[in-house]
């Protein structure tokens, strides 16, 4: 086997240290290191072939013909020990937890925003506040059915949540497809150690929907946007291992105040909406009137309680950038326990301190748009020359409300087959969280890397790609 | 003073529509200034009854026959208050009017328009007066005209137009609360007004000022609300619109409407008669 490049010595690497190999990488290294590289070669051809036959693809938003690409799949898995996720799951559960009860609380009696924890005008004219959810009781309280948090490792290897994904967030279709992969490439890997399992997240899904319902045996519907959607194979997919149908908007219609799925034996009665459409798009007669997406009507149904969305409407409130350094305060807040995820330090640049900082510091550090999402819109200050500098300068000077900043964190690196051989890239984790009756999470999610050398960006949008993620049973031996 | 309204919208289609949906904010509320004494929402089609976001009374109107028109009569009589009675209204903190929307965002000329009556001392708020002044210059920097702008204008659009209907004047008017700190609402319903000048279906402001929702009528110069009877509010005109839908089929579509508003307590002489009519061509694109 060709030799693996060596991490710079300032990150984390999740395979390498400087005693050599992590305990939970020693079984699948020495692996590596007896496999001939015409077979990991020939086995990378391999699942070139298969996801393309299967169709696994996504679509980039601003590339001419709306190309259907495929999502670069990394041979070497993520290797997560159990200690290591057992931390992680009690924090992620913590914070799915605080963030559903101040969904609730803004949406009902706003005690943060009178004990003065949070601005209330920060929240009440925030774009993602929905004032229709105002007095609106959901079952069980339920706003975030469906989480996706992403978390990176500094360079100690101390895990940081850089960004709660509470409206749509997708890739779980790809953590799923990348196990399958894997185990039909390498079945004796899976034979040699005892990776916990990732494929009855589908099951889990539909439970999980299903319960967040009332009704008696309710008919549960994922929504797309449709074909020329990003994510539109995963909504194909993971309506497909639900089994249950793929619809959109003009399938659906309300009547009576119930929402109602035209089908060839006649209208029947929709309970429960995955939806993977935007609040905007989701009735033109209450938001975007121009929307062709979503389902007329729809608002009122929602607010009489006939049907559940999943997510919950308005819950994007709570995973904006500028609602993001809150989260801390809100764990204190709502559970009165202390934060046992990190939050990334944040300067608000609507703050006139936080902006003046940002602007004497800008060359060290990452300026995100509050409400920008999949990489697009933000300034990478280390890796900027000083025309994008300026630009930014300018940006934040003229709307510093729409911005927030970061210290550039070094992500930690993981070894990944480049065309050049074995060498390490940046990756980041996105685990998905169930909340239903129970919070559920299988165990792992979603690793991203960024393929290119030196890059920070794992956004499949701009050229990232996707690892299986493994998280060990039982101590590594 | 009691007034009776007879308000019909009527569309017809070129072809035949298969199914329809209608957000209808048609029925009117009772409050310390309206007391409704009777009223009647004449729509085809099934109609569910509910309350929307701001606590209008909404009817949502599903009509899955083919048709090709849709008629929608509101009848009824209200005794309106002759003094303004401002609302203590918090169902909705006043803060979520706040809020701008695309219809209600300021542009460079309205904020430079509303820099002046910003008061010097920023602890302070703009009272009922200050507003009352930005409400005349506001009528006279944008005078009434009809036709200069459509349905779609925002407040930035209007502004630059210079002319507006009662819609504009509402919508700019409530863009320069908001800009100035202050919530601000739009309101739609009908006016009894002293001339023909304005159609009877109107769209005034409210503003909370001192603890309470006062009214603004740009259009008319009016700071108080005792000749209007109130359907339904929201953030702007697409939240309190008292008629919005959405249509499978018909091809072009073409909307009339009218709404008759009388006195009715005084002797019929004296009774004067507002009507108005208003025929929109609408060619939308087929849904």
């Amino acid at each position: 086997m060709t030799a693996i490049e060596q991490p710079a010595p300032h990150l984390y690497d999740e395979m390498l240290c400087s005693e050599g190999v992590h305990a939970h990488y020693q079984a699948y290294l020495r692996w590596l290191e007896n496999t001939p590289d015409a077979t990991l070669e020939q086995k990378r051809r391999e699942a070139d072939t298969l996801f393309r036959r299967f169709g696994i693809t996504f679509n980039v938003y601003g590339e001419e013909e709306g190309t259907e690409r495929l999502i670069p799949f990394d041979l070497i898995p993520r290797i997560i020990p159990s200690s290591e996720w057992n931390h992680l799951e009690l924090g992620l559960r913590q914070r799915v937890t605080a963030l559903n009860r101040f969904l609730h609380d803004i949406y009902h009696d706003q005690e943060i925003l009178n004990a003065g924890i949070i601005p209330a005008e920060q929240v009440l004219t925030n774009q993602q506040f929905q004032t229709a959810m105002l007095g609106v009781d959901l079952p069980g309280n339920n706003y975030i059915p469906i989480t996706g948090v992403d978390l990176i490792r500094d360079s100690n290897g101390e895990y940081f949540v850089l960004e709660d994904n509470l409206r749509t967030p997708s890739g779980v279709s790809y953590m799923l497809e990348n196990r399958k992969m894997m185990m039909r490439l390498f079945p004796e890997l899976f034979l040699a150690q005892s990776v916990a399992p990732v494929e009855h997240y589908p099951n889990l899904l539909l439970e999980t929907l299903q319960s967040a319902s009332d009704a008696d045996s309710p008919c549960v519907v994922v929504l797309t946007p449709g074909r020329y959607n990003s994510a539109f194979f995963e909504h194909a997919f993971l309506a497909q291992q639900m089994g249950v149908p793929l619809v959109e908007g003009a399938d659906l219609f309300v009547r009576n105040g119930c929402v109602f799925m035209r089908t060839t034996t006649g209208p029947r009665q929709v309970h429960v909406i995955y939806r993977r459409i935007d609040d905007a798009f989701l009735d033109p007669l209450a938001f975007n009137p121009d929307s062709m997406l979503g389902v007329p009507g729809l608002l009122s149904a929602y607010r009489d309680g006939n049907i559940i969305l999943a997510n919950a409407l308005g819950t994007g409130v709570a995973d904006d950038k500028s609602i993001y350094p809150y989260v801390p305060n809100m764990i204190r807040f709502y559970l009165d326990e202390e934060p046992i995820l990190n939050n990334v330090p944040t300067w608000v640049c609507r703050r006139e301190e936080d902006l003046s900082y940002v602007l004497d510091h800008l060359e060290e550090l990452v300026v995100k748009e509050v409400h920008g999402a999949g990489g697009y819109g933000m300034l990478i200050g280390p890796k900027a020359n000083r025309d994008e500098l300026n630009k930014f300068r300018q940006l934040l000077r003229d709307n510093p409300a729409n911005y927030i900043a970061q210290p550039t964190l070094c992500l930690s690196t993981c070894p990944t087959m480049v065309s050049e051989g074995i060498a390490p890239r940046h990756i980041d984790l996105r685990p998905f969280v169930l909340s239903g009756s129970e919070i559920k999470l299988v165990p792992g999610g979603l690793t991203r890397v960024a393929l290119r050398e030196g890059s920070l960006v794992v956004n499949s949008s701009q050229g990232g790609g996707t690892k299986d993620t493994w998280v060990l049973e039982g101590n590594p031996c | 003073m009691k007034l009776s309204i007879d308000h019909v919208t009527d569309f017809t289609y070129d072809t035949e529509v298969t199914h329809s949906i209608q957000y209808l904010r048609l029925t009117p509320q009772s409050s310390a200034g309206q007391q409704i004494l009777q009223w009647h929402l004449d729509t085809p089609g099934n109609v569910h009854r509910t309350i929307d976001t701001y606590g209008n009374v909404l009817h949502v109107c599903t009509v899955d026959q083919p048709h090709q028109g849709i008629t929608i009569r509101a009848q009824g009589t209200a005794e309106i208050s002759d003094t303004e009675q401002p609302e203590n209204d918090r169902r909705i903190p006043p803060e979520v009017f706040l809020r701008t929307s695309p219809l209600t965002e300021t542009s460079d000329a309205i904020r430079e328009f509303t820099r002046g009556f910003r008061p010097t001392n920023e602890q302070v708020q703009p009272d009922q007066h200050q507003l009352i002044e930005l409400m005349d210059a506001l009528l006279e920097r944008i005078p009434y005209r009809s036709g200069m702008t459509h349905v779609q204008s925002s407040a930035a659009d209007a502004f630059a137009q210079g002319f507006g209907v009662c819609q504009d004047h509402s919508h700019i008017f409530i863009a320069c609360c908001r800009w100035l700190g202050i919530p601000a609402r739009y309101v739609s319903g009908y006016v009894h007004a002293g001339d023909d000048q304005h159609i009877a279906s109107h769209a005034w402001a409210e503003a909370w000022v001192e603890n309470a929702w006062y009214s603004f009528d740009v259009s008319n110069g009016l700071s108080h609300a005792n000749h209007h009877l109130k359907l339904a509010h929201g953030i702007d005109y697409l939240d309190a619109s008292p008629v919005r839908g959405v249509r499978w089929g018909g091809g072009a579509e073409s909307m009339r409407t009218y709404a008759l508003v009388d006195q009715v307590d005084r002797r019929a002489s004296q009774q004067q008669r507002h009507q108005a009519q208003r025929q929109q061509e609408q060619q939308q694109a087929q849904q």
